[in-house]
């Protein structure tokens, strides 16, 4: 049974249909974009699913924390619920308010959508699963996440709106400071795994004493300042203070309706969704596991901090705006810095297995 | 490098905003994100209460005071009853004064519940909403049994109360009691010991008892800042002195002090409710009282410990079957009144200036009237 | 101080400022001269004895004859209460304003200024309150107001 579950890899399947393709006597470079182009509407599908079933998903656990069931008419517990969500949503009128900034105000939501979308290049979803192994893979995932606070803070700007202004701001102050705990953080590891690309670093960890999070003592601490970190890069409560709705009502996304709320509104699940991969593969083994196909593995433990991240959400209040910079500056950069140092010397002085 | 120029600019915070609790403009003048100076703009919901009062009868004019703070109406009822009831030197039975007391602790349950819910919410933490909601369900019940209503009850009349109770009510009752009871330390246990719970609330939004004294501030705003100040005690009605409860009372009169002090009183309004459904005697329910109603001319001011406050009603009656004038007041206008002292060039942020407002327990419908 | 005490007490120590009402049967009613209402008001709060330092409510009365302008204060450390109120006439009615002693009434006057039209002196900020911006529709809470859309309901 373990052996027929480990052969539903879906590498093979893609692997199958490549050889396909090579057969057909088309030259290689159309070989390549054909192969590329299916591979990109097929994530832009998936992920687009996978951020639809992340709001419902989100709704039932709000209601189940909340002591209701949330979504129950639309199918089974109302799972196409936010289908139908998704399709009014789109079939809304999308208000153009006059003293926009039209520019800035169109660009936005598309490139937070876009934004979003770019890290799952090199997010490697189980074995040999990966549309590029870049070997500066975690270095580009940060780089092109951040896009996403210039979005937030053109979405501020364009819309003219002072409490939108307010979200913009808040949501650029508040990346600056949580990318220095994260990307220390993240340091710790690739000490260890010694390279920055995604498979290496899952290769590193290659048994459940492998993984960074049971390294002690500095695994533990990289991890639980990472998610904290991460929490507050998806702009998830406590930390949602850009969109913070009982002050800013709904922050940087106010003026925004239709289509262009819809698309910030799913990259926030897909950012989700993205740094709760970045979690697992950095910290709890990537694909790593027994019995499973690895892309199950992979999808059960990203599924699971997505788990813990909405457990957050629903049972924490929010952080004021300043108490968040404090709790940024104060705490978690020292922390983690301490913590890379600790690291760095320990492996220095190779106490480690 | 020449200094960088900043100046303040205002933002609108309402009419329509999630935390205004009706709609209430705040006219906010901002330096960044800290507040300089708040304006309260009200009166998007003034629907004249008082000048409708005054073209209807004394029996019409409960259900209409009844929209004069639905959150606890019950107690809007029982003041009008008892300023009418007090001009005319009425009687009221024994055990329609034990049915109103018990229903005015549940209503005060009621409304410090929605409290708990939406300062949590205000705050951030969405949760405790529907906890709070919840529980609020089983009075909700018990008041939809009683008088078939679940907000604006029409309940307590002039002379008693409008019907006896079913005889369910009590182990109803009883059970929602020892609930809520039970489901309180849940709500302490989502909360009080929250760090950012504690961070967002403790010290912020400090009231001055002699200031808050001053400007006519009451009910548990003023009793968190130390003031013992319970109209139940102070100046009692109905028959509270028969029954055995602590005046709730914290010290610090910041945010943090003004939730605990509303949790705490849910336990004293239990333990009256507690107490009230064991000495409930059987009689009458209502005194009785002449279709034309009609009390002596004269004027009377009579007052109640509200969930908000003080709420008073002053009846001047010329003889008629229709009050001449009925003035109304309640805790939320004067609370609404001194937010702009404790804001004004605090250096308070808008997330606390939300925090504030959520814990001075303002309803509009009480300010505009 | 008990309501007897305190009739005694106001009676020997406001003798010709404070005047009994006969409307107040059930709760003693004073009535005290408009040109005098703050000093007697200061004095209320700050007599030892006394101690009014809550103001309850106030607002304004229209009685078909004569407009009044109640308030009803009550003491936080001693537990006693007491009314009382300025008799004004239709034309021109106008009052001092009392916030210097109780910084509470400031609403309040607001509120009966623009629906009374009591003038209120020496108050410092008079934008209407609870009416919008623009009213222009005479004051709503006077006997005699009417709109097209007010309908008085008929003597029961």
């Amino acid at each position: 049974m373990p052996l027929v579950l480990m052969s539903l890899e879906l590498i093979e399947i893609f692997r199958w249909a490549y050889g396909l393709l090579a057969e057909l006597g088309l030259p290689p470079v159309w070989v390549m974009l054909i192969s590329y182009g299916v591979i990109g509407v097929l994530m832009f599908g998936v992920l687009a699913l996978l951020a639809l079933f992340l709001v419902w998903w989100e709704r039932k656990v709000a209601g189940h924390v909340q002591q209701r069931f949330g979504p129950m008419r639309n199918g089974w517990h109302g799972w196409y619920q936010t289908i139908a969500d998704a399709i009014k949503l789109l079939q809304k009128e999308d208000v153009d308010i006059i003293a926009r900034d039209k520019f800035v105000f169109f660009w936005a939501p598309v490139l937070c959508f876009v934004a979003a979308f770019l890290a799952y290049i090199c997010i490697p979803f189980g074995k040999d699963l990966i549309v590029a192994d870049l070997n500066i893979g975690i270095l580009y995932i940060m780089a092109v996440t951040t896009f996403t606070v210039i979005a937030l803070l053109m979405a501020g700007w364009g819309s003219n709106n002072k409490y939108a202004l307010f979200g913009g701001m808040r949501s650029a102050a508040q990346a600056i400071s949580y990318e220095v705990p994260m990307v220390a953080s993240i340091l710790t590891v690739i000490i260890y795994a010694g390279s920055l690309s995604m498979v290496d670093i899952v290769q590193s960890q290659n048994s459940f004493f492998g993984w960074f999070i049971c390294r002690m003592p500095f695994g533990p601490i990289a991890f639980v300042t990472y998610i904290i970190a991460a929490t507050a890069e998806a702009n998830r409560a406590p930390f949602d203070i850009p969109e913070a709705e009982q002050e800013l009502v709904a922050g940087f996304n106010i003026e925004y309706s239709g289509m262009k709320f819809a698309m910030f509104f799913l990259a926030e699940f897909i950012n989700l969704f993205t740094v709760s991969a970045i979690a697992v593969t950095l910290f709890l083994g990537g694909w790593e596991g027994p019995w499973l196909p690895s892309w199950l593995w992979f999808l059960l433990k990203t599924l699971g901090i997505v788990f813990l991240l909405m457990m957050f959400r629903w049972t924490y209040p929010r952080l004021r705006v300043d108490q968040l910079m404090e709790f940024a500056w104060k705490f978690l950069v020292p922390v983690t810095f301490a913590n890379l140092i600790l690291a760095a010397t320990m492996k220095y002085l190779g106490w480690y297995w | 490098m020449g200094k960088l120029r900043t100046e303040e600019f205002q933002v609108n915070m309402g009419p329509q905003h999630p935390s205004t609790h009706g709609v209430c403009r705040l006219l906010l003048t901002m330096d960044g994100e800290k507040v300089v100076d708040v304006v309260p703009h009200v009166g998007y919901l003034h629907r004249s209460i008082e000048k409708i009062c005054e073209n209807r009868t004394y029996a019409m004019c409960i259900p209409v005071l009844d929209r004069f703070e639905y959150v606890t109406a019950m107690s809007c009822n029982y003041v009008f009853a008892l300023a009418a009831e007090k001009l005319a030197e009425m009687e009221v039975p024994e055990r329609a004064e034990y049915l109103r007391v018990i229903m005015l602790e549940l209503n005060r349950i009621a409304s410090h519940l929605i409290f708990y819910g939406t300062t949590a919410m205000d705050v951030g933490a969405l949760t405790p909403f529907l906890y709070g909601l919840r529980e609020r369900e089983l009075i909700v019940d018990l008041f939809e049994m009683t008088c078939g209503q679940r907000l604006t009850y029409n309940y307590i009349r002039v002379g008693g109360v409008s019907r006896d109770i079913p005889k369910e009510f009590v182990p109803k009752c009883r059970e929602a009691v020892k609930i809520i009871g039970e489901k309180l330390s849940d709500y302490e246990g989502i909360l009080n010991e929250n760090p950012i719970w504690i961070a967002r609330m403790k010290g912020i939004g400090l009231t001055d008892p002699q200031k808050a004294i001053a400007w006519g501030v009451s009910g548990p705003v003023l009793r968190a800042a130390g003031v013992k100040h319970d109209l139940r005690k102070d100046d009692p009605y109905s028959i509270y002195n028969k029954f055995d409860f602590d005046v709730a009372i914290r010290w610090n009169g910041d945010c943090y002090d003004r939730y605990l002090v509303r949790l705490d009183e849910i336990r004293q309004s239990l333990k009256i409710i507690t107490q009230a459904l064991d000495g409930l005697p059987e009689g009458d329910v209502r005194a009785k009282v002449k279709a034309k109603f009609k009390p002596p001319a004269g004027e009377v001011y009579v007052r109640i410990e509200n969930s908000r406050g003080e709420m008073g009603v002053h009846l001047v009656s010329d003889g008629s079957t229709k009050p001449l004038r009925v003035k109304t007041r309640g805790g939320s206008f004067n609370q609404l009144q001194y937010l702009p002292e404790i804001v004004r060039g605090k250096g308070y942020l808008i997330a606390d200036l939300v925090a504030i407002f959520a814990t001075f327990d303002i309803i509009l419908p009480e300010v505009d009237r | 101080m008990t309501r007897d005490e305190l009739k005694a007490y106001i009676e020997s120590n406001f003798v010709g400022r404070m005047t009994l009402l006969e409307s107040g049967k059930v709760e003693p009613m004073y009535e005290i001269k408009a040109d005098d209402l703050i000093e007697v008001a200061t004095k209320l709060r700050d007599d030892l004895e006394l101690k009014f330092d809550f103001l309850c409510n106030m607002g304004g009365v229209d009685t078909r004859e004569r407009l009044e302008v109640i308030y009803n204060i009550a003491s936080t450390s001693k537990l006693h209460r007491l009314d009382f109120k300025v008799i004004l006439g239709y034309d021109s009615p106008a009052v001092e304003s009392i916030c210097p002693v109780w910084p509470g009434a400031n609403w309040y006057e607001r509120e009966m200024y623009e629906l009374y039209g009591i003038d209120i002196l020496n108050h410092n900020d008079l934008r209407p309150l609870l009416l919008p911006e623009d009213w222009d529709q005479g004051h709503p809470m006077r006997k005699d107001w009417d709109a097209p859309d007010f309908v008085r309901m008929p003597e029961l």
